[in-house]
């Protein structure tokens, strides 16, 4: 009875060339739009996971391995499984659905969530996100 | 490998077991209760009294109350926060019996077990087809969610 795909949760892609990528709710469409008459929502994901960085690594190998390429997508809910982790990160001003009209600010977009994502990792924080789903 | 959600699903068991490390999960959020305990004794304790009670509760509900049958109406009505109590067969997939208590986990639903296999339970619904997981949105006459949800 109370509702958990909400902005900030952690969610895992089902389906689609993203299946098995861990991903963060930007915003919620509970009820669906015009478009897409079903409940979906506004995504950001990790569509390439960083490599495991090592102490021994110099600082250019730590910056080269800690890159992560995201993904920007409007997913059906059917298609997403929720866990139980949130990740707190401001995503909402770089992302919109607009932004996946053109695909310059598809990339804007996508550039922008890269940077606030690979800031987060390098804190340390939330390293469940960041490690690669296995199956 | 193409992912199937089975796969996936299997290690959300490790999402449940991983847990206890993961530093900023949301406080809100309740750590994971265990998974079901086996009711291999306490069935044997589980009088036919009690087992009847179910029985005529559901049997309530179907009549003044509203309630959807089947999978994926059941994660539907768990997605909207309309489930207010599910109720699982004994004969259900493992995999899929643990996707719909993650998903009751994380809405704070109770989850019934049910003593019987599909069959049972669709009879216990008065269908004629089986039924292996219902979610009852509405109790209407019944009392089947104030007595029910002690049993995880």
């Amino acid at each position: 009875m109370v509702k958990f795909l909400k902005p900030n949760k952690a969610v895992i892609v089902l389906q689609g060339r993203y299946a098995g990528r861990k991903a963060v709710i930007v915003k919620s469409f509970d009820e669906g739009t015009r478009d897409r008459p079903y409940g979906h929502c506004l995504v950001a994901g990790i569509k390439k996971y960083p490599s495991k960085v090592i102490r021994k690594d110099s600082a250019k190998k730590t910056a080269k391995k800690s890159r992560v390429k995201c993904f920007v997508k409007l997913v059906n809910y059917q298609h997403l499984m929720p866990t139980r982790y949130t990740l707190d990160v401001d995503l909402k001003d770089a992302i919109s659905v607009d932004a996946l009209q053109t695909k310059d600010k598809k990339v804007a977009a996508c550039k922008a969530t890269k940077a606030r994502l690979e800031e987060r990792f390098k804190t340390g924080k939330n390293r469940w996100f960041f490690t690669k789903l296995r199956f | 490998m193409k992912l199937s959600k089975f796969y996936v699903c299997l290690d959300f068991r490790a999402l449940i077991a991983y847990g206890a490390t993961e530093p900023s999960v949301a406080a809100a959020v309740p750590p994971c209760p265990p998974l079901s305990q086996p009711t291999t004794m306490v069935a044997s304790k589980k009088t036919k009294k009690t087992h009847e009670s179910i029985n005529n509760r559901l049997a309530l509900v179907m009549k003044s109350g509203k309630y959807t049958l089947g999978y994926k109406t059941v994660l539907k009505s768990l997605r909207s926060s309309k489930g207010k109590l599910i109720i699982i067969a004994n004969n259900c997939p493992p995999l899929r019996k643990s996707e719909i208590e993650y998903y009751a986990m994380l809405c704070k639903v109770g989850v019934h077990h049910y003593n019987g296999n599909n069959v049972d339970l669709g009879t216990a619904c008065g269908k004629y087809f089986r039924v292996c997981c219902l979610s009852i949105i509405e109790p209407g006459d019944s009392d089947i969610i104030k007595s029910m949800p002690g049993d995880h």
